[in-house]
């Protein structure tokens, strides 16, 4: 396979900027979304870009998911957009995309996904406490370590070449150069249309993101048995989310929760006064504002077959409480059992809109003959 | 068998399969325990998840669910949206080590009197034999 190697002295943003802009300017794109420093120079946020002057202000890598990509993009491409239009975006920001277009919250037409070998990125709140220090933080994780990078990032396998068509290809490249791979037509068409020529060998590369991606795979299976063992059961959960303020942050972060009225924040779970006291009464008291955990459950049982790892929940957590590895461990077991992965592909259909006439035969609770157990004395 | 402890179960019947055995039984004379208490849904493929969780978090042993047959449907498919959906709440529990043994999902023609009977009975007796929900005693669900 070739992809088209590109000069990136600066490293891979100068690299990804130059495309944008010339694309901007050739008038082949006719506007770019990605992400730039606030103005207070203290965080990040997505801008929409038209003029290429305006690129000098952005930074497609930055060091923290402040808000991610696909949300982003779902608050704009919704209906569709207008000409064709660039989006930067993280691996996982890509698999959430992919996940609202077949949710039918972002359409995909007109849409140019473009994405990079992805670094990880730093936990939210610790870059807005010092952002110099957290600027330093990234430079550190860019050249590979990365103790500083959030903890879903240090186990994330999917970390290169989502579905996007375009890729900015980096892993065991030499300094100084990045390779872009086109990842559908409209990607080439692209490369085409700017002149870039395809003609350098991705095997390096290819190589250097299997060894990463199965490292990644052994992390992950050990760090979700680790997790599990810390948080599973009565006890454990209710201590892990005993902080929780049941303030729906996460919820209101998360690509997926697209839902303009989420049940949680309706009026269906809140019941006549008579009704809570009856469930104190039962329990000798009961915790208010309620259904804590029917809260993360529910959501759980709505969007883990969606969830793709990506973390935003828990940078946004006030409470500090593990909800995006919460999310991911039941995600990717939610997942696995219909051979689904979040964000995969964007043709694979969505495990609860389909099904097989013979599958989960497990599930069932077997009945073989007639049962003789109590019933029978009545 | 009994530990002196009487669970307390819901039984989640389609109003056309699963509600058609309990009126099968009926008419048979068939009896099953009375902690077992049923609760009638369109079909199980309109069986919202969080009904579910709700039970197991606020007061049920055990939830059972039945639903007509594969290919039995009165809407088509519906049974076998809510039997991936019941999957997924499996996962859901057995992952967080919240007792995936506690759900049951099983099958129950209209004609099947028999058969709706020994589910209850039978399922009674599994969530006695596995106690209590730790999770319906916590004041900070
Ligand atoms: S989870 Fe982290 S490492 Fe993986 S794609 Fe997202 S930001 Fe990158
Ligand atoms: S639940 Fe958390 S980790 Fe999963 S998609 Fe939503 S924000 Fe990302
Ligand atoms: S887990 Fe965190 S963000 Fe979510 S409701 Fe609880 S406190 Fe709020």
């Amino acid at each position: 396979m070739n992809g088209a190697m590109v000069a990136a002295p600066g490293g891979v943003q100068q690299a990804i900027t130059d495309l944008l802009r010339r694309g901007l300017d050739e008038k082949v794109l006719n506007a770019v979304l990605v992400p730039a420093r606030v103005p207070a120079g203290d965080s990040f946020a997505w801008l929409l870009v038209r003029d290429s002057s305006v690129l000098e202000e952005t930074q497609p890598l930055p060091p923290v998911m402040s808000v991610q990509g696909a949300r982003a993009i779902s608050r704009y491409a919704r209906g569709g957009v207008s000409g064709k239009v660039a989006a930067v975006l993280r691996p996982c920001e890509v698999r959430a995309t992919v996940e609202l277009a077949k949710l039918r919250q972002v359409e995909l037409d007109g849409l140019l996904l473009v994405s990079m070998d992805c670094p990880g990125a730093l936990p939210l709140k610790t870059y807005l406490d010092d952002p110099q220090q957290g600027d330093a933080d990234f430079e550190k994780l860019l050249s590979g370590d990365e103790t500083v990078a959030r903890e879903v990032c240090k186990t994330c396998h999917l970390f290169s070449r989502p579905v996007s068509d375009l890729h900015f290809a980096t892993l065991g490249a030499d300094n100084g150069q990045a390779s872009i791979v086109a990842g559908s037509e409209q990607g080439r068409l692209l490369l085409d249309t700017l002149r870039i020529a395809e003609k350098s060998s991705l095997d390096a590369w290819e190589r250097a993101v299997a060894e990463r991606q199965e490292q990644r795979k052994q992390a992950r299976t050990q760090a979700q048995a680790a997790f599990r063992q810390d948080i599973a059961g009565p006890d454990k959960l209710l201590e892990t989310l005993s902080q929780c303020l049941n303030c729906h942050v996460c919820r209101s972060v998360c690509p997926i929760c697209y839902c303009r009225q989420c049940y949680f924040e309706s009026q269906a779970l809140l019941m006549p006064p008579d009704n809570t006291l009856a469930r104190a009464r039962r329990k000798g008291g009961m915790r208010l504002p309620t259904d804590t955990l029917l809260f993360h459950l529910g959501r759980m049982a709505h969007m883990s077959l969606s969830c793709v790892s990506c973390g935003a929940c828990e940078d946004a957590c006030p409470s500090s409480i593990p909800v995006a590895r919460m999310f991911s461990l039941v995600g990717d077991a939610t997942q696995k059992q219909f051979d689904y992965t979040a964000g995969r592909s964007v043709t694979e259909p969505l495990p609860t809109i389909t099904y097989k006439e013979d599958e989960l035969s497990d599930l069932v609770a077997p009945y073989f003959e007639t049962y003789s157990g109590r019933e029978t004395a009545s | 068998m009994t530990n002196g402890f009487e669970p307390k179960i819901l039984y989640i019947l389609c109003s056309w399969c699963g509600t058609g055995g309990a009126e099968t039984a009926s008419a048979h004379g068939l009896r099953y325990p009375e902690n077992v208490r049923t609760y009638r849904v369109n079909c199980t493929g309109s069986l919202p998840a969080v009904h579910v969780l709700r039970a197991l978090v606020e007061g049920a042993d055990g939830v059972a669910v039945s639903g007509c047959h594969p290919g039995d449907c009165h809407y088509e498919s519906g049974n076998y949206h809510a039997r991936r959906r019941l999957a997924n709440l499996k996962t859901i529990l057995g992952t967080l080590g919240l007792g995936d043994d506690r759900l049951w999902f099983r099958f129950v023609a209209h004609g099947e009197g028999r058969r709706f009977v020994d589910t209850a009975a039978e399922f009674s007796d599994h969530i006695t034999q596995m106690g209590p929900n730790p999770l319906t005693a916590r004041r900070d669900t």
